[in-house]
């Protein structure tokens, strides 16, 4: 058989040539990842073994025959395998490759598996050696790995020409496959690192893409929620998701209502109207991701149908207890695919906007709880008031030691009753009660500018509500109403059932109140936010003035409250 | 005999600072007040030696009144109050006199010594608060009104007194004079007989001989003496 040098050559280029596809096409699989990073953990290393041990038999089986022996290209797995995957891999790669290139046969065959074996060793050598100098990367370098191959093609020869017999045919047929075997495994050596080094790349590019724009998502939007779930700040996350993931709409919504949509269609889907579309509305009754990618499941608009959009995902938004609060959703024109990072990062910020409306939540309760505490522990020590009726009942002392008593008797009354805890609940007749002591004060520190009259029915006596509601509210009265008047002050605490509502009027003659006083603000604020928190947004405090004329200040309770 | 009068808006206080004062021979109680407003008009009409002064009290506090009088003839003033932290702070600080209700016998009989020994003139001037009008008093028939600062168009003094002019056209008389008025709120000297709110400023017509006259938003013109024209283009920054 007639072979010349330049036909092997071409020959096992070719074979090269096969080799390398089938190593993309393995590259694009994820068994491939394992091999794109030194391995060492098992479970790598195993994977590493058994894809590079199929590369070194495939090697051998494409070869071509020559004369007893085959110009092959196994070295490529063997090297690689040793030098991705250490020394063990490496020489267990050589004998598998080995005993397999030995079940071929012909005179070669001894010769041919040790020398698989040896590359695999010469592999596995280099990798401890790199390792050990810490030059980790060096692993990854095609011209140095080809030139190890090259290194381990030449070692081949060398223990073909010592162990084949006889040695003047065996140095015909190695002078005749030298030059080729060394061009074909050094390339394919080095272009299969290469396609390792491409794929790396790819995979790092992808997740440092998407670790980039989360990071840019999650650092631009921190925090905007935690001010709360409204549609301001539900128009500014809207805004840095639409920016950041490129998505051709994005909407947020709360349970009943958009609260933000930004992109196409904004034209016909308003922030303020109402949810119509049915898989947002399953996604927030079911807490389940609805996703229509508009080819497999059916998107269209509900609202316009010529709207572009052509597919939408719809996250829901999960605050305590798996209660859906409200949804976050995506969409991609008809004519965009909907990408997979896209997908995924939309569920990662909706974990993300859950956790802050959660947090936001959570801090304005404990803010409340603790600005009722403050209120509460000045109500407990008001110094001026406490100041001013000792002085009061010092005066009164002479004159009318009986009345001073009951002055102390108030006054006990009055302190006693502050210290009650502001998240207990107390009947209106209590309420009364604790107003009562406190009027019989301020009634004798103002005895010539001042009247009061009471009107509760006593059947609304037993209505609960929070401890130290009442309270505040006249002392409001007094303090920035009828003691600023240089004319007579006059205060009505009228009770009277609405429905099933308890409707309570603290009104005053001053008519002093403005939207937003200093100071003044906060007690009523307070005693609003704390009714709603137990009873619900429908009830809490209401003012209602007409300058210089009356201020009227109005509680309103569930009456149903008495029952609990 | 020391004059004294009494202010304080809770009657039971007055009779009880009353009576405490009543113990001793050389106090002389001219009269109680129950607001600053009508306590403004008593001291300038009744000249007392010394007022007890309270401080929280309606509209107008104790510190407020003080910026409605002229402080060259202040009468000796002790503060009163129940519990003011910082009140009482500045107190300290400047050496006021000052009484905590309810009143101490002994801290009372202090106070009465140091009064009855020599009343060294206040600094009423370095009290915060005491030096800066809000509003300013003005008296009807029948009542007290006080007009707010960004209500006052111009005040003109006359041959009847003090006229307070509100935007809308309205004149009220005080009895506070044009340099206190001048010293202690925003408004600007442009002649002697007139303060004008800057603010209400629509424009200035230059006269012959350097003279010129304010025009109002309203409509209404004061006029600018030479002596006042370069305060007024400083402060209007005019060049």
């Amino acid at each position: 058989m007639q072979i010349n040098l330049v036909d092997l050559s071409l020959v096992l280029l070719q074979q090269m040539c096969v080799y390398l596809v089938v190593a993309y096409l393995l590259s694009r699989t994820k068994f491939f990842i394992p091999l794109t990073h030194v391995t060492i953990r098992p479970p790598h290393k195993l994977a590493c073994y058994v894809i590079f041990s199929l590369f070194c038999m495939m090697g051998a089986i494409l070869g071509m025959p020559v004369v007893h022996a085959i110009a092959n290209t196994p070295a490529i797995g063997a090297v690689l395998g040793g030098l991705l995957g250490g020394p063990v891999v490496g020489v267990a790669v050589g004998i598998t490759g080995g005993l397999y290139r030995y079940s071929l046969g012909g005179s070669f065959a001894l010769a041919a598996a040790l020398g698989i074996v040896a590359q695999g060793l010469l592999g596995g050598l280099m990798h401890r050696h790199l390792i050990r100098k810490g030059k980790v990367r060096t692993l990854f370098d095609p011209v140095k790995a080809g030139a190890l191959t090259f290194v381990g093609v030449v070692l081949e020869l060398l223990i073909d020409l010592a162990v084949a017999r006889p040695f003047g045919e065996t140095l015909e047929i190695v002078l005749l496959i030298a030059v080729p075997e060394l061009i074909a495994n050094t390339l394919g050596a080095a272009m299969f690192i290469g396609i390792l080094l491409d794929r790396r790349a790819l995979i790092e590019r992808q997740s440092s893409l998407f670790s980039a724009k989360a990071l840019a998502i999650a650092a631009r939007a921190d925090g905007v929620l935690r001010r709360g779930f409204n549609q301001e700040n539900s128009m500014t996350v809207a805004r840095i998701i639409y920016e950041e993931t490129g998505v051709g709409a994005v909407a947020i919504t709360d349970r009943e209502k958009i609260l933000a949509f930004i992109g196409i269609g904004d034209d016909h889907h308003l922030p303020g109207t109402r949810i119509s579309s049915a898989s947002t509305l399953d996604a927030i009754a079911n807490n389940e991701v609805i996703y229509a990618d508009g080819n497999e499941v059916a998107y269209q608009c509900s609202i316009s149908p010529t709207c572009p959009l052509g597919a939408s995902l719809v996250i829901p938004l999960v605050g305590e207890d798996s209660h859906v609060i409200g949804t976050i959703k995506l969409y991609e024109p008809k004519t965009k695919l909907f990408s997979t990072i896209n997908r995924t990062l939309g569920e990662g910020i909706a974990k993300l906007l859950s956790s802050q409306i959660l947090a936001g939540r959570y801090e304005q309760q404990k803010a409340m709880l603790a600005q009722a505490e403050i209120k509460l522990l000045h109500a407990q020590v008001n110094p001026h008031f406490l100041f001013n009726a000792l002085n009061t009942i010092a005066a009164v002392t002479c004159d009318d030691p009986e009345k001073a008593r009951d002055l102390i008797g108030d006054l006990s009354t009055f302190f006693r009753m502050n210290l009650k805890r502001p998240s207990q609940i107390a009947p209106l007749a209590e309420e009364i009660e604790h107003v009562n002591a406190y009027l019989q004060i301020e009634l004798a520190r103002f005895s010539d500018s001042l009247s009061v009259d009471i009107d509760i029915p006593d059947s609304l006596g037993r209505v609960r509500l929070p401890a130290f509601t009442l309270q505040p509210v006249v002392e409001n009265s007094i303090k920035h109403g009828t003691s600023q008047l240089l004319r007579p002050g006059h205060v009505s605490i009228k009770a009277r059932q609405e429905g099933e509502v308890l409707v309570v009027d603290v009104e005053d003659n001053a008519g002093l109140y403005e939207p937003k006083p200093t100071g003044q603000g906060l007690g009523m604020s307070l005693v609003d936010r704390r009714i709603k928190n137990c009873f619900g947004p429908s009830y809490g405090v209401t003012v209602a003035s007409e300058r210089d004329v009356f201020t009227r200040i109005t509680i309103r309770v569930p009456l149903e409250a008495a029952s609990k | 005999m020391i004059n004294v009068l009494i202010v304080d808006d809770e009657p039971l206080a007055r009779k009880e600072l009353r009576r405490v004062l009543s113990k001793t021979d050389d106090i002389n109680v001219i009269g109680e007040c129950s607001n600053a407003i009508d306590a403004v008009g008593v001291i300038n009409r009744e000249k007392p030696d010394v007022v007890f002064l309270d401080i929280q009290m309606p509209r107008v506090s104790g510190i407020e009144m003080l910026s409605m009088l002229d402080h060259e003839k202040m009468p000796h003033i002790v503060f009163l109050t129940a519990y003011d932290e910082f009140a009482v702070q500045a107190f300290e600080q400047h050496a006021f006199d000052y009484l905590l209700k309810p009143v101490n016998q002994a801290r009372l009989d202090k106070t009465l010594q140091r009064l009855r020994r020599d009343r060294e003139p206040q600094k009423i001037d370095q009290l915060p608060g005491a030096n800066q009008l809000r509003q300013i008093p003005c008296f009807g028939q029948h009542h007290v009104q006080l007009v707010r600062m960004e209500d006052v168009e111009h005040v003109a003094s006359g041959v009847s007194g003090v006229y307070v002019v509100s935007t809308d056209g309205t004149e009220r008389p005080t009895e506070l004079p044009l340099h206190i008025l001048q010293d202690r709120t925003p408004l600007l000297r442009c002649h002697r007989q007139y303060l004008v709110n800057t603010d209400c400023i629509e424009k200035i017509n230059f006269l012959e001989n350097g003279l010129a006259e304010i025009s109002t938003k309203r409509g209404q013109v004061i006029p600018v003496s030479r002596r006042f024209f370069p305060q007024i283009k400083e402060r209007l920054g005019i060049l």
